[in-house]
């Protein structure tokens, strides 16, 4: 199987773009499903990010409630953004790219309505849940029984669905993003039900509880939006450029390297707890190799970009995926220093992690998103972004919002962690050293949200197919009647 | 009931484990891992090349109504 047998001589490009059309109609209903519940949560998570952040600056604000204490507000906002907002729109993606990867008209379409049904009625249940009081304090996984079964069944449905596109694929060659979602569909669930076994169906004992809890959240990170996020960006950048990625060998290469070492790398969440030496060292071992992965990903987004950079003025999903992918190297390279335990005595239990969390699943998955979302929503919808200017505004607002966020809670974090490991410092005048840097979290946070309700009026805009219909793409400057420059080849 | 669980474990990590090395020595032998460059120009199309930008701000292209898939079925 070669990937010239795709392409008989016969098949003339009117053919491919027809057919082309068709398997991107094919996946609409689905993927505006969970794109448009990923717009919904992203809000609803964006108001308890404000509210948990608030209470960071002002803590009896809005406290006579139990359900909108901090112990409720902020499991609510990480379960509604990583739950809520990145998986569903990860998955919105996924299913496109599963389309058009396998070359075939999306298939079983109730299957994955079906899931993305169970799926939100599982996170409204969760958050309800956990703002009642029957959260459970294991991060990552606070929603209650009866709402993680729900988004097991749906991760389960959309699972099954995977292997059947990919049982009908057309022959050829498998492009490397297809490995990544393959990848994520796959462990993904059982990711999620072993560890919901091990937590909170039949708990094992003890300080066990603390590793299964770790290796469990390092690879929803790792091994569900680290690539699908990939994934995406090994799809855009070439697509978008119409240039072919600069060392396929490397992706691969890349992609292979993850598989093996990401999933060893959530016991460096322990350094220094009560855990077995050799598990904790293996960890960070691993954490270590993934410079492989990451440094072959880097360079290849890089050199498939390069000379091309002035694309990233004009193209709204080039633009966003491109930040995101360059934040995925930081992240990353950030993560594989943490994991050094002596760099990780002074970033363990600050909000220098904060930071780290939301550059990896904000500045580089979320932003990723975005640009997918901006490349697809017109193809499957059949109708154009109504406005650039909208595009920009939210662009600037989330990439100062988010850097403004990871440079704040980076700063305080450090003279946090130092001010911990300093016995002449007593624990309340540690947090004093926060307190600036958290005021101005709040303040990035307020352009994040600012940014999002942008968006969803950009989506919801386009949904109602607003406006006039438009020839050409929605590209950044065509509204000012700049002329956008060609590529270079 | 816990060992019901264990035998769970135990079976997901062989078959998960199983499934993955399957996978990497399927791909070997079904010459996923040779010619890689005609690999990476497996998402290009007839009409939508190698040298053709999809967001469509290369010049010229820019000019021709309904390049979009998407638009292209409802005209």
């Amino acid at each position: 199987m070669s990937a010239t047998t795709a392409h008989p001589s016969t098949v003339t490009p009117e053919m491919e773009k027809a057919q082309r059309a068709i398997i991107d109609q094919s996946t609409r209903i689905p993927v505006v499903l969970f794109y448009a519940s990923a717009v919904f949560w992203l809000l609803v998570g964006s108001l308890f990010a404000l509210l948990a952040s608030f209470k960071m600056n002002a803590p009896t604000f809005l406290d006579q409630w139990g359900w909108l204490t901090f112990g409720r507000v902020r499991p609510a906002h990480l379960n509604a953004v990583a739950y809520g907002w990145a998986a569903s729109a990860g998955i919105g993606t996924a299913l496109w790219l599963m389309a058009r990867l396998c070359r075939t008209p999306l298939r079983h379409s109730k299957l994955l309505i079906g899931a993305a049904i169970f799926w939100n009625i599982g996170i409204l249940l969760g958050i309800l849940g956990i703002l009642s009081g029957d959260g459970r304090s294991i991060e990552w996984l606070e929603f209650p029984n009866y709402a993680s079964f729900m988004l097991f069944v749906a991760f389960g449905l959309i699972a099954v669905w995977a292997v059947i596109m990919f049982r009908f694929r057309q022959p050829g060659h498998v492009y490397v993003s297809q490995w990544y979602l393959l990848a994520a569909f796959i462990w993904f669930p059982w990711l999620y039900s072993t560890a919901n076994l091990l937590l909170n169906f039949e708990p094992i004992q003890g300080g066990a509880q603390g590793a299964v809890n770790w290796w469990y959240g390092h690879n929803a990170l790792g091994l569900w939006f680290t690539p699908i996020g990939l994934a995406a960006a090994y799809y855009l950048i070439p697509k978008v450029l119409g240039r072919p990625i600069h060392s396929y060998y490397l992706s691969i290469l890349g992609f292979w390297s993850l598989a093996l070492f990401y999933s060893w790398n959530g016991m460096h969440h322990l350094i220094g707890g009560p855990f077995p030496a050799w598990l904790v060292s293996a960890s960070v071992v691993a954490s270590v190799m993934m410079f492989i992965p990451v440094i072959t990903t880097a360079i290849n987004h890089h050199m498939t970009v390069r000379g091309n950079f002035n694309a990233l003025k004009w193209s709204p999903t080039l633009r966003f995926t491109v930040f995101g992918a360059m934040c995925y190297t930081l992240s990353s390279v950030q993560g594989i220093f943490m994991a050094v335990p002596s760099l990780n005595k002074i970033t363990h239990f600050t909000h220098y992690t904060v930071g780290h969390a939301h550059l990896g699943l904000y500045a580089f998955f979320t932003m990723i998103m975005f640009g997918a979302m901006y490349y697809i929503m017109p193809r499957i919808v059949g109708w154009e972004w109504p406005s650039a200017r909208l595009i920009r505004w939210h662009f600037w607002l989330v990439a100062i919002g988010i850097g403004v966020m990871v440079g704040a809670l980076t700063m305080g974090g450090i003279l946090q962690g130092l001010a911990l490991l300093d016995p002449g410092i007593t624990f309340m005048a540690s947090l004093d050293y926060t307190k600036p840097w958290l005021l101005l979290r709040s303040g990035s946070g307020i352009l994040l949200t600012a940014g999002h309700i942008v968006f969803a009026v950009s989506f919801t805009l386009l949904l109602l197919k607003a406006g006039t219909r438009r020839e050409g793409p929605t590209l950044f400057g065509t509204d000012q009647g700049r002329k956008p420059e060609p590529l270079v080849p | 009931m816990n060992t019901i669980v264990y035998i769970l474990l135990a079976a997901g990590l062989v078959f998960f484990g199983g499934t993955t090395l399957a996978a990497f020595y399927w791909a070997a032998k079904t010459g996923q891992f040779r010619n890689l460059e005609d690999g990476s120009k497996s998402i290009f199309d007839g009409d939508e090349p190698v040298g053709t930008a999809t967001d469509a701000f290369a010049d010229k292209k820019a000019d021709r109504p309904l390049r979009r898939g998407a638009t292209a079925l409802q005209s």
